[in-house]
């Protein structure tokens, strides 16, 4: 089968934090975040985690395409970690377009200070490829629409929508959900100002429903057990608890979990994705949940 | 002879949140100005210099902390006290608000008397006569 006749959606880096190439979590994949988006003969790669070393040796191997683009969340290691390691970057006749947060010359300091001495043995210098680093925040690129979001994760952080023959696919890999709705000790205030501050977090909440409302492909952060989260509060991840309800108040289609604590083996990440399944079965919802694992493909045009 | 009184800037994406802003000062003799978007609010300081500004991060276009990077390329508002409030509660968006000079930074929710205390504790501020 040719893939190049395929419009598809492939996971190549599905883990948070750090990679965990351990024997225990291979049937889900150990590659930190990169998810490939390949339409019309175009590539479009969220995120260089370490996925996307895989992922470069995959495209030295054809023909077809010699141009790329990147859109980085943000620039934790998790999230740029395989750039270093991305082989069309060093060789010449290739294009690639990076894009992220910040302007131009702060992406690419972003992207090149972890190949600074002494961090790395190979400058930035040795990228032969024909590098630009974009600076709009809406974007087109080929068939790809590409709106970026801000999310709840130190530092700033973007979420993607990404509008592609007429689907929409999100990928928010690092959104920490329950800083959307604190809840109030409502004895604080006088009850005008409560009604304005409720109304103030409906509106956020809401503001990311609609952002979020009825995408086709929800690949969204679902890095902790409840219970963990609760210790890690404040680091910027969701509980899978969390992302689930909010997928399904979005009207989400197919929900996919995605940059999973890489201390939670395949065994473990496969109760929580039983216990997700669980949770939509009980609210009676048709969303589709799947665990995000190296390698799956999704063909674009067959989602419904 | 009266005095010239401050302006506070505030630039926050919810309609809802600047009006909790107008209702909390509305007894303080203040000029308020409010953007709902951060690239309009950035386009009205290259001319103008508020006493205060308020600024939430997670807006549409450029979030606050980008926002508060880019005024202070600016001369005249390098000085100018700058308060982050938001819902964004992590220590890494305070150390770099900081680094770029914000006085504070505040988590949401607040009410008004809050929003007043504030204000007076950076400025120097008269009831509306």
């Amino acid at each position: 089968m040719n893939n190049n006749k395929l419009n598809y959606i492939r996971f190549w880096g599905v883990r948070g934090s750090y990679p965990a190439p351990f024997g225990s979590h291979l049937r889900v994949g150990g590659n930190t975040s990169c998810v490939e988006l390949r339409v019309d003969n175009h590539i479009l790669i969220c995120d260089g985690g370490t996925g996307i070393i895989p992922l470069g040796k995959a495209l030295m191997e054809q023909q077809d395409i010699k141009e790329i683009t990147i859109i980085l969340t943000h620039y934790h290691l998790d999230h740029i970690s395989g750039l270093p390691f991305f082989i069309p970057a060093f060789v010449p006749g290739w294009k690639i377009n990076i894009y992220g947060p910040g302007n131009q010359q702060e992406i690419k300091q972003s992207v090149f200070g972890q190949m600074l001495d002494p961090y790395f043995p190979v400058e930035a210098e040795k990228w032969l490829a024909d590098i630009d680093y974009l600076n709009n925040d809406q974007l087109e690129y080929g068939p790809f629409k590409i709106e970026p979001f801000y999310v709840h994760h130190p530092g700033t952080t973007y979420g993607y929508r990404i509008q592609v023959h007429d689907k929409i696919i999100i990928y928010a890999s690092d959104n920490e959900l329950s800083f959307i709705e604190k809840p109030l000790n409502e004895d604080e205030f006088e009850p005008d100002e409560l009604q304005l501050i409720k109304t103030m977090q409906a509106e956020e909440r809401d503001k990311y429903l609609n952002f979020f409302d009825n995408a086709d492909v929800f690949i969204h952060d679902t890095q902790y057990t409840p219970e963990d989260y609760a210790k890690k509060r404040g680091w910027g991840h969701s509980s899978y608890i969390e992302t689930t309800n909010f997928a399904m108040d979005a009207n989400v289609k197919q929900l996919y979990l995605f940059h999973v604590d890489p201390n939670y083996d395949d065994t473990k990440i496969e109760e929580l994705h039983h216990h997700m399944v669980k949770l939509i079965h009980e609210r009676q919802s048709n969303m589709a949940c799947h665990i995000a694992r190296e390698g799956l493909i999704i063909d674009i045009d067959r989602l419904k | 002879m009266t005095d010239k009184m401050p302006t506070i800037m505030v630039v926050d994406d919810s309609p809802t949140a600047i009006r909790l802003y107008q209702y909390a000062v509305e007894p303080l003799a203040v000029n308020l100005k409010c953007f709902t978007s951060p690239i309009e609010a950035l386009g009205y300081l290259q001319e103008h210099q508020p006493e205060l500004l308020l600024l939430d991060i997670l807006m549409p276009s450029m979030d606050g902390l980008s926002l508060l990077k880019n005024l202070r390329q600016l001369s005249h508002l390098k000085e100018v006290p700058v308060i982050i409030i938001t819902s964004k509660d992590f220590t890494q968006d305070r150390n770099i608000a900081k680094q770029q000079g914000a006085v504070d930074f505040i988590i949401k929710p607040l009410g008004f008397k809050e929003i007043r205390n504030i204000v007076a504790k950076y400025i120097e501020v008269k009831p509306k006569q």
